[in-house]
């Protein structure tokens, strides 16, 4: 049945599926897992990094990407795919704040995105983005803000979301672990997302790569050194939750 | 005659049998070139054993020369490398032969050269309990077929959303009367390839015979793939043969490193 209506983006079936986007998000599954934290002061963006090849410059793979001092992003799926989307979310970023002097907000960018994918939708002869894209950042009143779209071009808020490979897995891990305790202050909400991260990394911190924003400050990228102490920290505190789990039931 | 849509002109098929017929027998039937090219080919696509390390082909059929009590194969990478880390990494196995098929898709003719991309099959006994792969009559044979397929191809009335891939689901024969280690595979769901024709083949012959069958997004080598096989372990057929999980672990993580092969398409 479905192959009769997923050859032009164009077409529905007869049950209202647009099997094409549908497609675009089974693209997005095989990208690398991407996490977002949204704290009280701080946002947090974890990506699981893939395996970089010997003769390659780890620089130019990069999942996060800022789109303005106050703003970035982390995506998931087709990576030419990304690059499109990046850079006209830059352009217009800086195209908003010539025009109106005031910097985008988050969400303003991110509807910018959404409404790009859209399009993309709805026109004969092209293709849906092969993207999921995770959009974190301060807006000039100071509350932060996670927003996430997708191949179809929706868009929405959310306080801690995952996408890419095994996001189901850390969507319950988040809505498990995510209570106002685990978010209290800046590096609860970053250990957060690295134990969530460490869920369906196979191989633990060397494999991750971490950002932060926090208010009015710009986007800071952790080192792998400093992943390293957050999960060697992570398990000693894990370690300290089974030996007391343990004492408890002896 | 008819003349398609393209204009060529073809001879429609006639069912009221005319004279024609005759004619066309004759220009049917085969010629000694024809016979000859025949004999090549099914020479070429027969299926022979060999030793990879001696190149020497083994003569006598597998099962006759090692008789076996529990026969357990794994199709595809993920199937593969969780045997070779979890089963084959406790106690010593040595490989007793291995087969190499050829068919006119195949863009090589090289019978004793294995690359990762075609298809062959190596045949491994346990050194240390001949029973695997022991004396026992056929009759007391049990088959454990474990292999992977992609979620999309799964069916069901439930929402897509609420399945955890990857999961595990059985199929077994009628004479397999030990509990599987995961829930059935529903219908409309069937099974195809070689796990199918395996499965056919003990159904018929009456032998116990049990497939795992893993549904996963990530159909090249994964470690939660691997691992959505782990439950198996707990079964019967399998329990004697694991003997350190941990380590089994570590050389599946090593495993996977080795055999990553780098795409930048999808990040």
């Amino acid at each position: 049945m479905a192959s009769r209506y997923d050859r032009a983006i164009t077409v529905f079936s007869p049950d209202g599926h647009l099997f094409q986007v549908e497609y675009a998000q089974e693209a997005v599954k095989k990208g690398s897992t991407a996490v977002g934290i949204r704290g009280t002061d701080i946002v947090v963006l974890g990506v699981e990094k893939k395996s970089v090849a010997k003769l390659q410059d780890e620089r130019t793979v990069r999942k996060i990407c800022a789109l303005d001092d106050h703003v970035c992003m982390a995506f998931a799926g087709l990576t030419a795919d990304a690059r499109v989307v990046i850079n006209r979310a830059r352009v217009e970023c800086q195209s908003y704040k010539l025009t109106v002097e005031d910097p985008v907000t988050v969400e303003y960018i991110t509807r910018f995105i959404a409404t790009l994918k859209q399009k993309y939708t709805q026109s004969n002869g092209r293709r849906p983005f092969g993207i999921s894209a995770l959009i974190v950042g301060f807006d000039d009143d100071g509350i932060p803000r996670l927003y996430q779209t997708d191949p179809s071009g929706t868009y929405h808020a959310w306080k801690a979301n995952a996408i890419g490979r095994s996001a189901k897995t850390v969507r319950e891990f988040l809505e498990k672990n995510y209570t106002d305790d685990a978010i209290a202050n800046d590096s609860e909400a970053i250990k957060l997302a690295i134990r969530a991260l460490l869920e369906v990394v196979q191989s633990g911190g060397k494999n991750i790569e971490l950002a932060i924003i926090r208010r009015n400050q710009p986007l800071k990228m952790f080192s792998a050194r400093e992943i390293e102490l957050q999960v060697t920290e992570i398990e000693k505190e894990k370690e300290e939750a089974e030996k007391k789990k343990s004492k408890k039931t002896t | 005659m008819a003349a398609t849509f393209f204009g060529e002109v073809v001879k429609a098929p006639c069912r009221a049998g005319t004279e024609d017929q005759e004619e066309e027998e004759e220009g049917r039937r085969e010629t000694a070139e024809d016979r000859e090219v025949r004999r090549h080919l099914a020479r070429k696509r027969e299926v022979r054993l060999f030793r990879r390390q001696t190149k020497t082909s083994l003569e006598v059929s597998l099962l006759e020369k090692y008789p076996c009590s529990k026969f357990i194969i794994a199709i595809g990478n993920n199937a593969v490398a969780f045997l070779s880390s979890f089963v084959m990494n406790s106690g010593v196995w040595e490989e007793v032969g291995c087969a190499k098929l050829w068919n006119e898709w195949c863009r090589t003719t090289d019978k004793t050269h294995l690359s990762p991309a075609e298809a062959f099959c190596v045949f491994y006994h346990l050194k240390s309990s001949p029973s695997v792969f022991g004396s026992c009559a056929r009759k007391n044979m049990q088959v454990t077929l474990l292999t992977c397929r992609h979620v999309t191809d799964y069916k069901t009335s439930e929402s897509i959303s609420s399945l955890h891939s990857p999961f595990l689901k059985a199929l077994k024969t009628q004479n397999f009367k030990e509990p599987p280690c995961c829930s059935l595979l529903e219908q409309p769901n069937i099974v195809h390839d070689l796990p199918a024709a395996v499965l056919s083949y003990c159904q018929v012959w009456k032998i116990p015979a049990v497939l795992y069958l893993c549904y996963t997004d990530v159909m090249k080598l994964d470690l939660i793939t691997v691992e959505a096989f782990k439950p198996i372990l707990s079964s019967r057929s399998l329990k004697g043969l694991v003997k350190n999980i941990p380590q089994s672990t570590e050389i599946l993580k090593k495993l996977l490193t080795t055999n990553e092969i780098q795409s930048n398409i999808y990040t």
